[in-house]
């Protein structure tokens, strides 16, 4: 448990009853964070490098069939067993409850993505450079890293869009508002799903809703405590 | 991003980045000392507002622009059609701006045609050839033997297509659109003496009752009804709106559903009506509606007789208990919706379904008024190309009456082959495409004049629904042109200008962007005269004219003499016993009718449903597949009386065990490297089925059978086969 | 012990051999180098060769060109680790633990069963190297001073590896070097040239003088002592880098245990080939007898049924507890690869128990190397079967994805195999293979000093 220096932790609240799994959030996650393109053999390979990804489960049979959609992204744990064995720091947990990966530090033995049990860490197995053929890399964004070859990666809650956000905050003295940094998931969900925000202010909207009566965490009894609350969706035996 | 940094936008629109490519002549060069970007820092991005084309919706976007440089799409929180949100193929038109293989210039056919084999000229080559071929029909006295084939248009584009070819004397302008909802504006002309389309307010709705509608993936507005839908859920306090779908299918939409009734294909109409019916006898209707609506009961009891519910149960293939419960589910909760969509419309009865469905809003009161229908505010109905139309434009070109094509779009992808389209288009001795990809069309060509990608375009955007009150999205270059290509209706005013006399005349603007500018000086209502840049400066920053003084009707009536719906029997291309299977295709959620599959981003989404990426599938009941003897991933062959494809097996439990669907999109002979020579276009398995002598697009009415070829179906998903029924192991 | 005497006076009938005698056939591997060795020398370092340059290629091109995938990150290099690792307990049993029991017979093993546990934390030591997606950037794991005060963490399972690892081939090193010294004094002797000039410095001016005895035996019997946690320790570490994951299959508090013990059974039974061919190539019938085997087959009987056990108790909790997802990694692993786990079990449990328990085949050269060898195949099978099907169905299902390794990994493997065996023979050309000096100490324990007319035995037996 880190202690609490920043006003800042960053939580995020997924409400499966209102995420309809049209995936519009796996593409602006993409073209936001340099997410390589990958075909269909890596696919098949299963080494397919999104940050973010909607499972899609089928319960039941015809025709008494549901489908749930549950979008999967870095948990941001509190207790990440991502971390500890990481043999270099390259997993961290920064100040503002994030897990943090540092590209440049990665030396690739992907402990970290055995530990991590949600399978959101994704391994540069293939080099990315030819990735995006020219004129396409223009695309590129250049608030944050190509990753090389043989490096980790993971959603980071867009920190380049926090960071931009710090600054300017603090270049007006004043803190983050609630909804003024958006990660680009939560940005384009056109049904409003994903709610991104401060947990360590009570009246944010995160904080709100994650005191929902339908809240629950993945994998829970593993007890990483993640930064994320999923609200239970779905008909009528979910009430 | 947030309201403030969207205000903060610089005073310079995009017009100051686009200045290398603009042709007015008022714009100066900016001297050598001063970089030409102004108001561009390097690392500090700007935001530019434009519009989406990505599909009909038109929602509002956001770029983030980098030095000159396109970096990421957001939705445009102004916009009153997608309120900052935006859905996944607008996300990816980044990559249509930016594609590694988009045409460079002007193209001229070197080969055969259909070879692919094309030189390179300059624009003044293909300039002079297209106003040279304009001009020798002029002057042979052959000006119908033009046509130009292009999607539903809209806004000042359709004002200029049209124009231009009433100017040049030829009536030949096809406006088709596979996807296109002329039936709904036809079923709305029926029943409610308006062509407009509905708006749903599903937002504030209680009980949401779509006849396949998929208005999560493609139905009039997806980002807005995926908005409206997450609020109808969770957006207010104490009220959870509940969702019934009806549809042999359990599409992407469905999934979101509290329930789901899988009824037979073509039955959903009488399925409405038994509900109707059942409603009406346990006087579960709104009376005053239906007294406001000049309808009595007993009458339409009376006209709805047959509908008793073994019948309709029967019909349908669904549980009397089931629609029942639905019905009165329907009936007791307000506000109430019904809605009709194109899997139900694409039938032979597609038309009176769509009106039965739509008639279970009149009769519980959900006309004009919150959580119920209103007419929407979208685009006005212009003159669009009826099936009808088409077939004989057809005829046309096969009797070799047509000797001059200008294409814009990709028809030759979008138009089911049983229609005949492409084989006469054969007989066209001279075809221009417009395409900025290397698609089915551009194929075909003689003379390739590529267009720009939508974010190097001007235009007007105006939303095809999804706004009670009008909107008009303006489009605005972001960056210098990549390539060598000019706006699809520049070229056509050149091309005017050039020949000169009535067409020069009926163009008096230098450019489509004065056209353009024009056009919206109108609707802003300014008098001439007074100075329009500061106000076309603040709509091109805002993104577009949000409050348009819209001439639709505000609200439904049922039309006096308006008849009850009677969808007919629904009919079927291919005998029963030869081919078992019905046939569903549906608009993949990633790739629309097949403009997304050029864009990586888009390809390798995982479809939603089936987790497939990088390919087109066939969608299989298990207990089919099982007979079958059909595996997940399996080759088989689906054959139609049309025709047959090969494609591998994904087994879907939801989804009758009669019906079989593929995914519309793929199948693109080329369209860059990402599209070429993947999956499988749909299209050309759909019969022509006629019911007496009038022909419809009913493209869900083809019936299939399926044959096991191999086990190298080489299916690729993202979600593991046996993972995925497996929820249990994280306790969801 | 004295039943060693009576057997070697058994077996070759009557024929006392003299000191240099003794000395020729014991150091018979450090004659000068015949075709045949060359020929051995050469292909070993051709399969050595074609394993470093898949392992170029790897480094060049991409880990994409092995098998691993989200969820299984790791395949079959950490396989060839773990399996590495245990084997390196080869020595440490063989030779720490019997010289500590005053175990007699194990004089003529002892020199092989160190010089294994040194060569094989070697190869060992170079997956971690192997594995890693940035290996150019593999000092990133010391703790060298840096400007951005950069350290390694020491929480991880890895740096622990790296640490065990590092000291236990330090120890090991040591032990056999020290271990040596008296016979390197005797190689030294009949040496000449550069030979005999390496092996003056190795020895380290070793005289044989009785001082020199003592402190020998202090310094063996302390090493031995001390290297035997170290070995415990680090195989522990490595059984901890999968128990103090969240994996399910991995998340269990048996594995630092069943991996010693697994560990110790593969390098009993390494030992034991190695034996076998150690004594059929140099010809040393006489001083590994099937005494000897016997023996040893009565050591891996004990630790073959202690493996057994600790294997049961994983299964048995794993099904007892039934955590759905646990549960599932073991029905996935007991369907996908059922062949290979029936095979484990019957090579590593249920072929040794039996065979072993019968004194005429423990007797028996040939039964005894199908066995060992046998142990050893499935000991790589059965760290894999640890390893992959855990990662394989983790606790997402729905990432899951199957593994196969690609040929860069399988290639790689076997250039391990090549690699420990070339050193080995390297070793065995150039240093002594048999513990001289020991199986002279027991003769001359165990003598009988002539004093007058009668013999007397010899006190140097006491100890």
């Amino acid at each position: 448990m880190e202690k609490l220096t920043s006003p800042y932790k960053w939580g995020m609240v997924v409400d499966l009853d209102r995420c309809t799994g049209c995936g519009a959030c796996v593409v602006a996650c993409q073209a936001e964070n340099n997410v390589a393109i990958c075909e269909k053999r890596e696919i098949a390979e299963g080494r397919n490098m999104h940050w973010l990804r909607i499972e899609r489960f089928w319960v039941g049979e015809y025709p008494d069939v549901r489908v749930r959609f549950l979008p999967v992204l870095c948990q941001h744990c509190h207790d990440a067993p991502c971390e500890p064995v990481c043999p270099v720091y390259a997993s961290y947990h920064n100040p503002d409850g994030l897990n943090g990966q540092v590209y440049n530090r990665c030396v690739g033995t992907r402990y970290c993505g055995n530990n991590c049990p949600y399978a959101v860490r994704v391994f540069n197995f293939y080099d990315h450079e030819h990735s995006w053929p020219p004129p396409l890399n223009n695309q590129l964004s250049p608030d944050i890293t190509v990753r090389s070859r043989g490096v980790m990666e993971k959603c980071s809650f867009c920190i380049q869009r926090i960071r931009r956000a710090k600054e300017e905050a603090k270049a007006e003295q004043r803190l983050i508002k609630d909804g003024e940094v958006q990660p680009a998931c939560a940005q384009t969900c056109p049904a409003e799903a994903l709610v991104f925000g401060n947990t360590a202010d009570p009246a944010s909207r995160v904080s709100r809703l994650s005191r929902s009566p339908r809240r629950f965490r993945l994998l829970e009894h593993l007890g990483t405590h993640p930064s994320i609350y999923y609200l239970k969706g779905g008909g009528r035996e979910h009430v | 991003m947030n309201r403030r940094t969207f205000l903060q936008l610089s005073g310079m629109t995009a017009a100051g980045a686009a200045l290398a490519g603009c042709k007015s002549a008022n714009e100066k060069l900016i001297p050598y000392l001063i970089p030409p970007d102004e108001g561009v820092t390097p690392g500090m991005a700007n935001y530019y507002a434009s519009s989406c084309r990505s599909c009909p919706a038109g929602c509002g976007i956001l770029v983030r622009m980098s030095e000159g440089r396109a970096k990421k799409i957001e939705g445009n929180p102004e916009h009153p059609v997608n309120r900052g949100k935006l859905c996944g193929r607008g996300q990816a038109a980044l990559q249509e701006l930016y594609h590694p293989d988009r045409v460079p210039q002007p193209l001229k056919r070197s080969g055969p045609r259909g070879s692919g084999e094309f030189t390179k000229i300059t624009w003044e080559e293909g300039l002079d050839l297209f106003a040279g071929k304009l001009k020798s029909l002029k002057q042979e006295k052959a000006a119908d033997r033009l046509a130009l084939l292009t999607p539903e248009l809209r806004g000042t584009l359709a004002k200029l297509t049209a124009g231009f070819m009433r100017s040049f004397g030829s009536p030949h302008h096809i406006r088709y659109e596979l996807l296109g909802t002329d039936w709904l504006r036809a079923a709305n002309r029926q029943s409610f003496g308006q062509t407009s389309l509905p708006y749903y307010d599903v937002a504030e709705s209680r009980y949401l009752l779509s006849f396949g509608a998929d208005f999560v993936e493609s139905h009039l507005s997806p980002v807005h009804y995926g908005h409206a839908f997450g609020r109808m859920r969770q957006g207010r306090d104490t009220v959870r709106g509940h969702f019934t779908y009806v549809g042999g299918r359990l599409s992407l939409t469905a999934a979101s559903a509290d329930r789901w009734l899988p009824a037979r294909p073509g039955s959903e109409g009488a399925l409405a009506l038994g509900m109707a019916r059942l409603i009406l006898a346990e006087s579960l209707f709104d009376k005053t509606a239906l007294a406001a609506n000049g309808l009595s009961a007993e009458n339409l009891l009376q006209q709805l007789k047959a509908y008793d519910l073994p019948r309709v149960s029967e019909e349908t293939g669904l549980a009397q208990k089931s629609i029942a419960e639905v019905a009165r589910e329907f009936a007791t909760t307000h506000p109430s919706l019904a809605m009709a969509g194109e899997t139900i419309a694409f039938q032979n009865n597609g038309q009176e379904s769509a009106r039965a469905v739509l008639f279970l809003n009149v009769l519980m009161g959900n006309l004009n008024r919150p959580g119920g229908v209103y007419p929407d505010g979208g685009a006005t109905d212009g003159p669009t190309t009826s099936f009808g139309d088409l077939l004989s434009f057809v005829k046309k070109m096969s009797g070799e009456e047509i000797r001059v094509a200008l294409i814009h779009g990709d028809p030759v992808h979008t138009i089911p082959s049983t229609t005949g389209f492409q084989e006469a288009l054969t007989k066209v001795p001279f075809i221009i495409s417009f395409s900025s990809l290397m698609d089915d069309t551009a194929m075909q060509a003689d003379l390739i004049l590529p267009d720009h990608a939508a974010l190097e375009s001007w235009g007007d955007v105006i939303p095809l629904a999804g706004t009670r009150d009008g909107a008009i999205g303006l489009m605005q270059p972001v960056v210098t042109p990549v390539f060598d290509t000019r706006q699809f209706p520049e070229v056509l005013m050149t091309a005017a200008h050039e020949l000169g006399g009535e067409m020069k005349a009926a163009f008096p603007y230098e450019s489509y962007l004065d056209m353009l500018k024009a056009g919206m000086r109108k609707h802003v209502g300014l008098a001439s005269g007074k100075d329009f840049e500061a106000t076309w400066v603040d709509l091109l920053r805002q993104g577009g004219l949000f409050k348009t003084n819209s001439n639709q009707a505000k609200s439904y009536r049922w039309a006096a003499g308006a008849s009850v719906p009677e969808p007919a029997k629904p009919r079927f291309y291919g005998n029963e016993k030869e081919f078992p299977l019905h046939l569903s295709i549906y608009p993949s959620t990633a790739f629309y009718d097949g403009r997304g599959a050029p864009l990586p981003w888009l390809q390798q989404l995982p479809d939603p449903m089936t987790t497939v990426v990088w390919d087109s599938w066939v969608e299989i009941n298990p207990k089919t597949a099982a007979d079958l003897g059909i595996n997940f991933g399996d080759l088989v062959e689906v054959t139609s009386p049309q025709g047959s494809l090969r494609l591998p097996v994904v087994i879907y439990p939801g989804i009758r065990p009669d019906m079989v669907a593929i995914p519309m999109g793929q199948g693109h002979r080329d369209m860059g490297r990402y599209a070429r020579g993947r999956g499988a276009n749909p299209l050309q398995l759909l019969a022509l089925t006629t019911e007496g002598t009038k022909p419809q697009p009913a493209w869900n009415a083809t019936r299939v059978r399926i044959k096991r070829i191999s086990d190298k179906g080489e299916l690729v998903t993202a979600g593991h086969p046996q993972g995925s029924y497996r929820s249990d192991l994280i306790e969801i | 012990m004295s039943e060693l005497s009576s057997q070697q006076q058994k077996t070759p009938p009557a024929v006392v051999k003299s000191a240099s005698q003794l000395n020729d056939e014991m150091l018979s591997s450090m004659r000068p180098p015949t075709l045949r060795w060359y020929l051995l020398a050469f292909v070993l370092g051709a399969v050595v060769a074609w394993g470093m340059y898949a392992f170029i290629y790897q480094v060049m091109t991409g880990m994409n060109v092995t098998g691993k995938n989200r969820p299984v990150m790791w395949g079959f290099y950490i396989t060839g680790f773990v399996f590495w690792v245990g084997l390196s307990h080869s020595g440490t049993m063989v030779s720490a633990i019997l010289r500590l029991t005053q175990a007699n017979w194990r004089r003529p093993i002892l020199r092989a069963a160190e010089a294994m546990t040194v060569f094989t934390i070697t190869v060992a030591a170079l997956f971690p190297f192997i594995h890693l997606g940035r290996n150019w950037v593999v000092t990133y794991f010391l703790p060298l001073p840096n400007q951005r005060g950069l350290w390694p963490n020491f929480r991880s399972p890895l740096l622990w590896d790296i640490t065990a690892i590092t000291a236990y081939l330090i120890g090991s090193s040591l032990f056999l070097y020290l271990g040596m010294i008296p016979d390197l004094s005797v190689v030294r002797d009949r040496a000449s040239g550069w030979r005999r000039k390496l092996y003056a410095v190795l020895a380290m001016g070793w005289r044989g003088t009785a001082r020199e005895w003592v402190v020998y035996h202090k310094a063996s019997t302390l090493m031995a002592a001390l290297i035997i946690p170290v070995a415990v320790s680090v195989h522990s570490i490595v059984a901890w880098d999968f128990a103090v994951t969240v994996v399910p299959g991995w998340h269990s508090t048996i594995f630092p245990p069943y991996f010693v013990i697994g560990a110790i059974l593969s390098g009993v039974a390494a030992v034991i080939t190695l034996m076998i061919v150690v004594r059929k190539v140099f010809n040393l019938e006489d001083y590994l007898t099937p005494m000897h085997f016997d023996n040893m087959g009565k050591l891996l009987l004990v630790i073959s049924l202690l493996w057994a056990y600790a294997y049961f108790v994983e299964v048995n909790i794993t099904w007892y507890a039934h955590e759905p997802i646990e549960w599932e990694v073991f029905s996935f692993m007991a369907d996908r690869y059922a062949p290979l786990l029936l095979l484990m079990l019957f090579g590593n449990a249920v072929l040794p128990i039996t065979v072993l328990c019968f004194k005429k085949l423990r007797r028996s050269i040939g039964a005894m190397l199908a066995v060992s060898l046998l142990i050893n195949v499935c000991m790589f099978i059965e760290r894999f079967l640890i390893i992959v099907p855990s990662l394989s169905r983790k606790n997402m299902p729905f990432i899951w994805h199957n593994y196969a390794p690609s040929w860069v990994e399988i290639s790689v493997n076997i250039a391990a195999v090549a690699g420990f065996a070339l050193l080995y023979t390297f070793f065995a050309k150039y240093f002594p293979i048999m513990a001289v000096t020991d199986v002279r100490e027991l003769e001359v324990r165990q003598a009988r000093v002539p004093l007058g007319r009668a013999e007397l035995p010899s006190i140097a037996g006491k100890e």
